[in-house]
């Protein structure tokens, strides 16, 4: 299980190299025909036996003719680049499947919200013992023994769910502060668990039943906590688009960090 | 009072007011509101799984439901605080939605189960105590929190 998890944060720290180092030009694309639909997703919805429409629509090959038009509109970003491999996805009949049905999406995000309190839940439980917290008359080999496979349990629904939340709606994610934000938090949280496991846990022997483990774990447990909380909150905003590429003007750290170009007509 | 004029006029409240006009006041209320559910997860999740023998082991019940206890009555009346809140600026919105009788009904529930219930049965002597009760009331009590946790993100899908 903790090379399953290793190797994860691999992929991550892979892809965010990538995304450091893509093409940022071109950012701001014309609206492609999937982007009507996403911004349906973000208002408030509409009539019952409306969505039960939609999600008979789940996975359903579009229409040669809107085919045709996203073609059209994915030649204006660079080939190669992640943003268009991103728009490509979003294009797809998947992925405009799985943000138009709104069971369907609202399930898997109910999911992914169900599944947090199995992953942060114990893992925050965890960090607690290792500050001393709770559960002082628990060896910590035990809590980790016993409760850590749980959370790596908690972690793999939270990657398949999120995973499948965020193929619903690509590009708009891919360009997210907030999704940005907690996918380099994700990977500071990894490395943390990294140095962690093969630091001071390898000594646990020698303090396991110490009510406050020494400074190293309090310290490691104390990062994860605070990690794991930025991450929650920072997931929850990924929501608002306060700062999404079609609200403009934005200040240009904002545009730098989303990687959006804003077209001239908008300032 | 009706409960509907209770509930319009919670609605009216200068706080309900305040988060409704403020563009960021209700994200930030609920990812505390969010946070605060992790917290009552991991407390819930530990002493339940002890129950089902699938948590910690060597450990009696009775020690790790006192060590959890903190945490779920902090986390509780934070979660009811940072909730009461956000109810206030959309109470209407609620009253009309299934799914808030829903998380209120197992809310209820929950809290009422694990606080006389389950907490007799966490401590009687385990020796005198059938497995399978305890069991029982590990799921219930787990049933009951993930109605709470599951109505309340459906109240946000209208």
């Amino acid at each position: 299980m903790k090379r399953v998890l290793i190797g994860f944060f691999f992929l991550l720290a892979l892809a965010l190299c990538y995304l450091v180092t893509s093409p940022t030009q071109a950012a701001k694309l014309p609206p492609p025909s999937g982007a009507v639909a996403r911004k349906v997703h973000l208002m408030s919805s509409d009539s019952g036996s409306d969505k039960w429409a939609r999600l008979g629509y789940f996975g359903r090959p579009l229409p040669i003719g809107s085919m045709l038009l996203q073609d059209e509109s994915t030649s204006v970003a660079p080939q190669g680049s992640l943003l268009a491999f991103f728009q490509r996805m979003g294009d797809s009949p998947w992925s405009t499947g799985l943000h138009e049905s709104r069971y369907a999406y609202d399930l898997i995000e109910s999911v992914h919200v169900w599944a947090l309190c199995l992953f942060f839940g114990l893992a925050v439980m965890f960090d607690f013992r290792l500050l001393g917290w709770t559960m002082k008359s628990v060896p910590v080999s035990e809590v980790a023994r016993r409760l850590l496979p749980w959370t790596a349990v908690g972690f793999v629904i939270m990657v398949i769910s999120g995973a499948l939340l965020f193929s619903a709606i690509p590009l708009r994610s891919y360009q997210n502060i907030f999704f940005r934000a907690k996918m380099i938090m994700l990977l500071l949280a990894g490395l943390n668990v990294w140095i962690f496991h093969s630091g001071v846990y390898r000594r646990v022997t020698t303090w396991d039943v110490e009510n406050v483990p020494p400074k190293a774990a309090r310290v490691a447990g104390a990062l994860s906590l605070v990690l794991w909380v930025c991450i929650v909150l920072s997931g929850r905003m990924i929501a608002y688009n306060w700062f999404d590429c079609d609200r403009q003007p934005q200040p240009a750290i904002v545009n730098l960090l989303t990687s959006c170009v804003p077209t001239q007509a908008e300032h | 009072m009706s409960l509907l004029a209770f509930f319009q006029w919670c609605e009216a409240s200068g706080i309900g007011e305040t988060i409704r006009k403020s563009s960021w006041l209700f994200p930030v209320i609920e990812a505390i509101h969010l946070l605060g559910l992790g917290v009552i997860g991991g407390a819930v999740l530990v002493v339940d799984l002890r129950l089902l023998g699938l948590g910690l082991k060597r450990q009696s019940t009775a020690q790790l439901t006192r060590d959890a206890q903190p945490w779920l009555v902090g986390s509780l009346v934070l979660m009811i605080i940072t909730g009461g809140l956000l109810f206030l600026s959309e109470a209407i919105k609620c009253y009309y939605h299934d799914a808030f009788w829903f998380k209120m009904s197992c809310l209820f529930l929950a809290i009422v189960f694990t606080f006389t219930i389950q907490r007799k049965v966490i401590m009687t002597d385990e020796s005198r105590l059938r497995p399978l009760w305890s069991k029982v009331a590990a799921v219930v009590s787990v049933l009951l929190w993930a109605g709470v946790g599951i109505g309340g993100r459906w109240i946000g899908f209208s």
